[in-house]
C-alpha cells in the first residue's frame, strides 16, 4: 500500500495504518477520538486530508516517542528527534524515521542529473545542525552524491534572539562569522555544491574573493531556509551566479523534508510537492477555501508517510497557487513569501 | 498607469515588486519598481567604484539639469499635487526652488568652507584644502514636500556620488531630478534611484560613506548613534513675541509661518509663544487662519485624514480649542478630504503639545514667562522667529546649539534663501579639512636649511 501508484489510495491506506489501533503512534490514537470523524471511513483523497484539524501546536509539548507508529514494533529505525525553526514559540519536534528519511533523500537528490551535476564534488553547508534536520541530512545527501561534506552551523534561533532584542550589531557579527568561517572552507577547499539561505548567499556574494571561488568551482547552489523573492532571484540567476544553477528547496519541520524548486525556465521560482507524500494547497486565510488558480493565498501543508502524520497544516507563508505537474496531486507553489502581517498604521508625528 | 523604474547603475531597472501609489481620492496613479537588497549591494557597490565627473563638467551639468528639470513641468506637477494633496502653486513652487537649487548648489556649498580651507588643489600653497569625508552619499529622502530635494543636490555638486531613496508617497519629484541630471550628463553610475521598501533601506546607508535620514522622532532615535548618518527630524519651528513688541503688525507673518505651503513643511511653525495674555492673539490668528481658502490648504485621502483627526483629538486633551479636531477635516466627498487649519491654547509654555508637529497648518498658541520658562520652551526648533528687540536674549537664541535658524521680526520661519543653512550648512556634515603642503621653493641644500647641515 505504501509504493501504490494512486495518491488517493495510498491516503486510504494511511489512514488505515495511522489510526488502527495495532499499527497507529499513541499520539494520534489518541486524537481520534476527539476528531469527530473516522479517518479510516471519511479520509478517502488527498483532499480530504483538509477534515483534519492543525495539530502541529501539540508537537510543541508531546512526547516524541508518542509519535512513532506501533505498526513499526520494536523495529523502527529512529533516525533522531528533531525540531522546527521556533519562529513562533516554542519549537515542533518531529521523529524522524530512516524509511522516509532515505526516501526524502532519493526525492531531493533526483533533480540533480537533470541538472547535470555529476557525482563526486564536495559540498559546503551553512545550514541549522543543532536540533534542526536540514544540517543533518544534508551531509548524507552528499555522501550519496560520493561527495565530502564540509558544515558551517547556523544558529536560526541565536539570530532571531538577536535582531527581536534590537541587537542589530550583534546579529551582523554573527553573519560575519559564518562567512568567515565559510570563505576558510571556500577558498581552501574545492566545492562543487554550495547549499545556503538567501540573505548568506547574498553575504557571500558581497566578498569578490569568494565570489571568484564560488564562480570557479561551483557547479550548483542550492538555498532554502528563507524565501527569495524574484527579483532577487533574477538577480543571482542571470547577474551574480550566470551559468550556475540555482535550485530552491521549500523545506520545513512540519513536512518533515523539502519540496523541489521546479527546474527550467520558470516565471517564478516555483515548487512542486512530492506526492502523495508531500502535498500542497493554496487557500484564502478566511475562508480557507483553494484561491483560484494565478492568485496568491495561504500555503497549506500534509505530509503523509508510513512513519508519520501531519496534515492540513496552515503555514505562515503565502504562494501564488499554480497548477501541480502532471501526474501530482494538490497545488504548486509560486514566488513562495511570508504572511504579512497588517497592523493599523499609527500617526508619526512630524512631517516627514 | 504611469510605471516609476528604479535608476540602476546601468540605466532604468523595473522589477516585478510593483508598489502601486494612489493620488489622494485612492485612484492608482502610478506603480514603482522596488527593488531588493541584493539590487541595492551591488548597485552601491558601483557606485563606490565609479569616479565623478571633474568639477567643471559636475557644474555645467547640474545647470543643465535645472533647465530640464524645470522645462514642461505641468503635468508633473499636476501629477505631484494628486498625489501628495499640495495646491498646485506650491509645487509650482517647489519646482522652481529645485530648479534653482541645481544651478546654486555648487555655490550655496561653498558658503559652508572654512575661511582657511582652499576650494581646490590649484588653490592652495600651504593651508587646508576642503575634501570630502567620502565619496558616496545615500539619503531615506521625505515626501511632505518636493523641495526636500533641493538639498542633497549640494553633494553631488561636492563630488559626491549619490543613491536617492524616494519615499513612497510621492516618488515623481527624484525620479524627474534623476532623470534630468543623468540627461545632462551625469553617470548612471553618479546618482542613483533606489525606492525599494522599509527592510532594504538600511542596505543603502550600510553601503554608503555617509547619509542623510528624514523622519519622525523614533527614525531619528534609530540613528542618533551613528555619526555617519546626519538626521532631519521634525522642525517644530516656532514663533516668540516679547512684551517689548507688538503682535498685531506681524500677524501676517504668523499665519504665513503657520500655513504657508499648506502648513506640510518642517520649517511651518507650530508653536507660538507670546509674553503676556496669549487669547487675543490666538484669537485674532483663529479668525485669520479659519478664513484661509481650501484651494491654499493640504488634501489627504479621507481616511488617513480621520486618523490625523482622532489622534490630534488625543494630542489636544487640556488645551482650549480655538479650531479644534471636530473641524479639521472636510470631506470633499471624493475618497478626499481638505485638512482645514487647527489652532489650541495652552495653558502653558511647558505643555508637550508645543512640539506637536502635523502635516497641515497645525499651531499651539501659549504665554511665555521670561523668567520662569526661560530658554527651554524655545529649545529644539530647526527656525524660531524672534519679535522682539531684547538684544541679550537674541544673543542667548542665537547662541543656543538647539536653535538651527533664528530669524528676527517680521520674517516668516518659511523664508529660505539659497545662501542660508537649512539645519546647519550640509557641507558641515560633508566635507572635512586637510592640511596641504606644497614642496618647499628652495632646494635643501639652499640658504634656508643652511641651519639644518650645522646640525
Amino acid at each position: 500500500m505504501w509504493d501504490s501508484d494512486d495518491a488517493d489510495e495510498f491516503i486510504r491506506g494511511a489512514m488505515r495504518w495511522h489510526f488502527d489501533p495495532a499499527t497507529g503512534s499513541p499520539f494520534w490514537l489518541a486524537q481520534a477520538s476527539s476528531l469527530g470523524f473516522d479517518p479510516r471511513v471519511d479520509v478517502r483523497s488527498v483532499a480530504d486530508l483538509r477534515l483534519f484539524p492543525n495539530v502541529v501546536d501539540e508537537l510543541r509539548h508531546v512526547r516524541p516517542e508518542q509519535l512513532i507508529p506501533r505498526g513499526y514494533g520494536d523495529s523502527a529505525e529512529i533516525v533522531g528527534v528533531y525540531d522546527s525553526g521556533g519562529t513562533t514559540g516554542a519549537p515542533k519536534r518531529v521523529v524522524f524515521l530512516d524509511d522516509w528519511l532515505q526516501r526524502m533523500i532519493t526525492h531531493m537528490l533526483e533533480p540533480l542529473d537533470r541538472l547535470g551535476v555529476p557525482l563526486g564534488l564536495n559540498w559546503l553547508g551553512m545550514l541549522p545542525t543543532g536540533p534542526h534536520a536540514v544540517g543533518h541530512f544534508i551531509g548524507m545527501a552528499a555522501r550519496a552524491r560520493r561527495g565530502l561534506m564540509f558544515n558551517i552551523d547556523l544558529d536560526p534561533r541565536w539570530v532571531r534572539r538577536l535582531i527581536v532584542s534590537g541587537q542589530q550589531a550583534q546579529a551582523e557579527a554573527y553573519i560575519d562569522h559564518l562567512v568567515e568561517q565559510a570563505s576558510q572552507v571556500l577558498l581552501s577547499q574545492e566545492i562543487g555544491v554550495l547549499m545556503t539561505t538567501p540573505p548568506l548567499l547574498e553575504r557571500l556574494a558581497r566578498r569578490d574573493d569568494l565570489l571568484a571561488a564560488i564562480t570557479e568551482n561551483v557547479r550548483l547552489i542550492m538555498w532554502g531556509g528563507a524565501h527569495m523573492d524574484t527579483d532577487t532571484h533574477d538577480l543571482f540567476r542571470n547577474e551574480v551566479f550566470p551559468g550556475i544553477p540555482l535550485h530552491g528547496v521549500y523545506g520545513s519541520t512540519m513536512i518533515m523534508g523539502g519540496a523541489s524548486q521546479r527546474l527550467g525556465d520558470t516565471e517564478l521560482p516555483t515548487f512542486d510537492g512530492f506526492g502523495p507524500y508531500i502535498t500542497f494547497s493554496v487557500v484564502d486565510p478566511v475562508s480557507l477555501e483553494p484561491v483560484p488558480y494565478g492568485v496568491r493565498g495561504q500555503v497549506v501543508t500534509s505530509h503523509v508517510s508510513k512513519s508519520m502524520l501531519l496534515p492540513n497544516n496552515l503555514e505562515r507563508d503565502t504562494a501564488i497557487r499554480v497548477p501541480a505537474l502532471p501526474g501530482q496531486p494538490g497545488d504548486s507553489l509560486a514566488d513562495l513569501a511570508p504572511v504579512q502581517v497588517f497592523g493599523d498604521e499609527a500617526v508619526v508625528e512630524g512631517v516627514y | 498607469m504611469l510605471t516609476v523604474d528604479a535608476l540602476g547603475p546601468s540605466g532604468p531597472y523595473r522589477t516585478r515588486n510593483q508598489l502601486v501609489i494612489a493620488d489622494v481620492t485612492g485612484a492608482e496613479v502610478a506603480t514603482v519598481s522596488l527593488v531588493p537588497r541584493l539590487f541595492v549591494t551591488r548597485t552601491m557597490a558601483v557606485l563606490g567604484r565609479a569616479s565623478s565627473l571633474p568639477l567643471a563638467a559636475r557644474l555645467e551639468a547640474l545647470d543643465a539639469a535645472g533647465s530640464l528639470f524645470a522645462a514642461e513641468s505641468s503635468e508633473y506637477v499636476a501629477l505631484v499635487s494628486r498625489v501628495s494633496g499640495l495646491p498646485m502653486a506650491d509645487v509650482e513652487a517647489a519646482a522652481a526652488t529645485i530648479s534653482d537649487a541645481c544651478r546654486t548648489a555648487y555655490e550655496a556649498a561653498q558658503r559652508a568652507r572654512p575661511a582657511g580651507a582652499a576650494e581646490s588643489l590649484s588653490a592652495v600653497d600651504v593651508g587646508g584644502l576642503w575634501t570630502r569625508r567620502g565619496n558616496v552619499f545615500a539619503v531615506h529622502a521625505a515626501g511632505n514636500h518636493p523641495a526636500v530635494h533641493s538639498l542633497w543636490l549640494q553633494a553631488l555638486a561636492l563630488g559626491y556620488r549619490v543613491a536617492v531613496r524616494p519615499s513612497r508617497r510621492e516618488p515623481f519629484t527624484p525620479y524627474r531630478l534623476i532623470c534630468a541630471l543623468r540627461a545632462a550628463g551625469f553617470g548612471d553610475d553618479h546618482v542613483v534611484l533606489l525606492p525599494c521598501a522599509h527592510d532594504v533601506a538600511d542596505e543603502i546607508l550600510r553601503c554608503a560613506d555617509l547619509g542623510m535620514v528624514y523622519g519622525g522622532d523614533s527614525v531619528i532615535a534609530k540613528y542618533a548613534g551613528d555619526p555617519r548618518v546626519l538626521p532631519q527630524g521634525p522642525g517644530r519651528s516656532k514663533i516668540l513675541v516679547t512684551a517689548d513688541s507688538d503682535w498685531a503688525p506681524v500677524l501676517d507673518m504668523i499665519v504665513s509661518s503657520i500655513a504657508h505651503h499648506g502648513g506640510v513643511g518642517c520649517i511651518n511653525a507650530t508653536g507660538v509663544l507670546i509674553e503676556g495674555d496669549p487669547a487675543p492673539l490666538a484669537s485674532a490668528l483663529a479668525t485669520r487662519l479659519a478664513a484661509l481658502p481650501d484651494s491654499v490648504l493640504p488634501r489627504y485621502p479621507l481616511d488617513a485624514a480621520l486618523a490625523l483627526r482622532d489622534h490630534l483629538a488625543v494630542r489636544a486633551a487640556g488645551t482650549r480649542p480655538l479650531l479644534g479636531a471636530s473641524q479639521l477635516v472636510t470631506d470633499l466627498g471624493d475618497g478626499s478630504a481638505v485638512l482645514r487649519p487647527t489652532l489650541h491654547l495652552l495653558p502653558s509654555a511647558s505643555c508637550p503639545q508645543l512640539g506637536a508637529e502635523l502635516p497641515f497648518p497645525c499651531a499651539w498658541v501659549a504665554p511665555w514667562h521670561r523668567s520662569s520658562d526661560g530658554l527651554a520652551p524655545l529649545r529644539h526648533t530647526l527656525v524660531l522667529t524672534a519679535v522682539t528687540r531684547d538684544d541679550s536674549l537674541i544673543a542667548s537664541l542665537a547662541a543656543d546649539p538647539t536653535i538651527s535658524n533664528l530669524y528676527l521680526g517680521n520674517r516668516p520661519t518659511t523664508y529660505v534663501h539659497p545662501h542660508l543653512p537649512h539645519d546647519s550648512y550640509l557641507p558641515d556634515f560633508l566635507m572635512r579639512t586637510t592640511s596641504f603642503v606644497s614642496p618647499p621653493r628652495v632646494a635643501l641644500w639652499g640658504t634656508p636649511n643652511a641651519r639644518l647641515r650645522r646640525n
